[in-house]
């Protein structure tokens, strides 16, 4: 007689074994992070290959800088494959920096949020008492903002001081960090209530009855086990950052000129809808296909995590 | 009752503690000496001490804070930078009823639109009109507005080149130029109050008082209007809070593409001055607004559902 796997009690584990191929099987999730993964690799790539499809010497017109002013708000051509704005610079160029800006913007923010959120979150479920009153009265203070309020109001006041210190890259990382004052809180939030869940489960019990200490019970028990609930809120929380981030550039308060975002993209071009609206489309267009795809595969990975949610 | 009000009293001088605080701080830490700004190249030592004395910054934080809360209390938010000596109030309080109206308006389309939305779907539950209302809803709720925006924009352009009636795309005070930007701030309540509304219902539907009152033969209409709609109703009361919220931060990018000088065209008139006062009034007035409606929508709960005062 011999044991096999597959005849063991199943709980949690098997189901978070699982869990990529019933991401796989869910089509709209598995379509968005195929379209996630190539805006990502065209954000890289893109720039460089499309500028190299010309001939050196001409490939300075294509490096979303350069004013083109033979093309000034020009259509499609082989030229400029999507056209180039009021100023004469390339549109396709500039989309791929601006989705480019967007991901790293959002890549910042869920950076800080997982390690920031995700970790006071764990620590005020885990340890309760003055640890947790410390850590959710901080979290509440920034909710009682509402929406994107407290980073319009942080990067309205600190943004022209940024462009001054650290230029473009300065503004970006302000917007990345007002932003994710919007975001860990609620990070923090869902992940101090599974924490507490996951705590008064029996193999956490059993763990510290044996002698575990909390650093072991943390690293062995909770966080496997909330490490999925973390990864599909970040998840979702992308879509939200990418709207936040365009809302703020928009405003005047985020990426500024020369710099590309897509919120400035579309305000730029919003005056002169009329005439030449392929310039505010095709950015509209990006970011309302990548707010669906962060979406699509938040959900999925939601499911895919945890069947019995839906 | 009293208890659970009580309860929401604390809570909610907390919350006005931390908005008057963190506005307070992020103000007080902002960068570079305001009254440099301000003075120019005019270097009078004499009006540098007076200015500074005048916006109290020659006081140590603590008192800037405590004066900051006492002239709060007292109705007055301040003096702007950008032109000395005029209070904030003055600059600001032409855009307040635009906003409030412009809020308002939305909030009741929104709520109106949405609930009607939701308790069709949940009606006509899994046929294809629900699925297409349902994702009508969702294209509603996760689009963002600039997007909307323009693409309401064009539509209204392509009806004006049909030689159709078409409505104004910016400007503030004729009746015809509300109706754009309202809608499109209403877009994503619409959307989320009508998924809420939908889930509602048919939670409700599948009580068993709602089993009973169809087996002793009220006919379906009835059983709808008087039991299922009275009590999917009561939840939608605490998305006032959330969906207020979402139109203030839908205000500043409404206001500013339509023009419309309401508190977020201000807010970002003034961040283009370094105007910090009124940055720092506009941002309280508008969490003021969802606070307060985060109490009401409280109170009104605590009234509407009994249920509410015995837990």
């Amino acid at each position: 007689m011999s044991l096999n796997a597959a005849d063991l009690p199943t709980g949690q584990t098997h189901v978070q074994n699982n869990w990529w191929r019933r991401l796989f099987h869910n089509r709209a999730a598995s379509i968005s992070g195929i379209f996630v993964l190539a805006a990502i690799l065209l954000a890289l790539a893109g720039p460089a290959l499309y500028q190299n499809t010309l001939p050196s010497d001409q490939s300075r017109t294509r490096d979303g800088v350069y004013q083109d002013y033979n093309a000034i708000n020009a259509g499609p051509s082989a030229q400029h494959w999507l056209g180039a704005d009021y100023l004469g610079r390339d549109m396709l160029t500039r989309l791929f920096v601006a989705v480019g800006v967007s991901l790293l913007v959002a890549f910042v923010v869920e950076f800080l949020n997982i390690f920031l959120g995700g970790l006071l979150g764990l620590l005020a479920g885990y340890f309760g008492g003055w640890i947790d009153m410390l850590i959710s009265r901080a979290a509440d203070m920034l909710f009682a903002f509402p929406g994107l309020l407290l980073a319009i109001l942080v990067s309205a006041v600190f943004g022209t001081a940024a462009r001054e210190a650290y230029g473009g890259m300065g503004r970006l990382i302000l917007v990345a960090g007002a932003l994710s004052l919007v975001s860990w809180p609620l990070m923090a939030r869902l992940v101090r209530s599974e924490t507490l869940s996951v705590k008064s489960r029996d193999f956490v019990m059993a763990s510290r009855g044996l002698g575990a200490s909390d650093f072991q019970i943390i690293a062995a028990h909770l966080l496997p086990n909330v490490a999925w609930l973390i990864a599909v809120a970040a998840t979702l929380d992308v879509a939200s950052v990418i709207v936040n981030e365009a809302t703020l550039s928009l405003l005047g308060l985020g990426i500024e000129e020369p710099g590309a975002s897509l919120g400035l993209m579309i305000f730029r071009a919003a005056g002169k809808l009329e005439r030449f609206p392929l310039q505010v489309f095709i950015p509209a267009a990006a970011i309302t296909l990548l707010v669906l795809a962060f979406s699509f595969l938040g959900d999925g990975l939601r499911d895919a995590f945890d069947p019995h949610s839906s | 009752m009293w208890k659970i009000l009580s309860r929401r009293a604390l809570s909610l001088l907390f919350v006005l503690f931390s908005v008057t605080f963190l506005t307070f701080f992020v103000s007080y830490l902002a960068p570079g000496d305001p009254i440099l700004n301000m003075m120019g190249g005019r270097q009078d030592p004499v009006r540098y001490a007076f200015l500074r004395h005048l916006y109290g910054l020659d006081q140590p934080w603590l008192f800037q804070y405590g004066s900051y809360l006492n002239n709060l209390l007292h109705g007055n938010l301040g003096y702007s930078f950008k032109y000395p000596e005029r209070p904030v109030w003055a600059l600001i309080s032409n855009g307040v009823p635009v906003s409030l109206q412009l809020g308002l308006l939305a909030l009741v389309f929104s709520l109106g639109i949405g609930v009607l939305a939701g308790v069709l779907a949940a009606l006509w539950q899994n046929t294809w009109r629900d699925t297409g209302i349902m994702a009508v809803m969702l294209a509603l709720y996760s689009v963002p507005s600039f997007v909307i925006i323009p693409l309401a924009w064009a539509i209204d352009l392509a009806l004006y080149k049909a030689g159709l009636p078409s409505l104004p795309v910016a400007g503030w005070g004729k009746p015809e130029q509300v109706i754009l930007p309202v809608l499109v701030l209403a877009a994503a309540n619409v959307g989320f109050i009508a998924r809420l509304m939908r889930n509602s219902m048919l939670q409700v539907m599948r009580e068993d008082f709602i089993r009973t009152a169809r087996a002793k033969g009220l006919p379906w209409r009835v059983v709808i209007r008087k039991h299922v709609l009275s009590n999917a109703l009561l939840p939608l009361l605490t998305v006032l809070g959330p969906a207020t919220a979402f139109l203030v931060t839908g205000a500043f990018v409404v206001e500013n593409l339509f023009a419309i000088p309401g508190i977020g065209y201000l807010a970002v008139q003034s961040i283009g001055q370094r105007d910090y006062p009124v940055i720092q009034a506009t941002t309280l007035l508008l969490a003021l607004a969802v606070v307060v409606m985060n109490l009401l929508t409280d109170i009104a709960y605590t009234i509407a559902d009994p249920r509410v005062r015995v837990e």
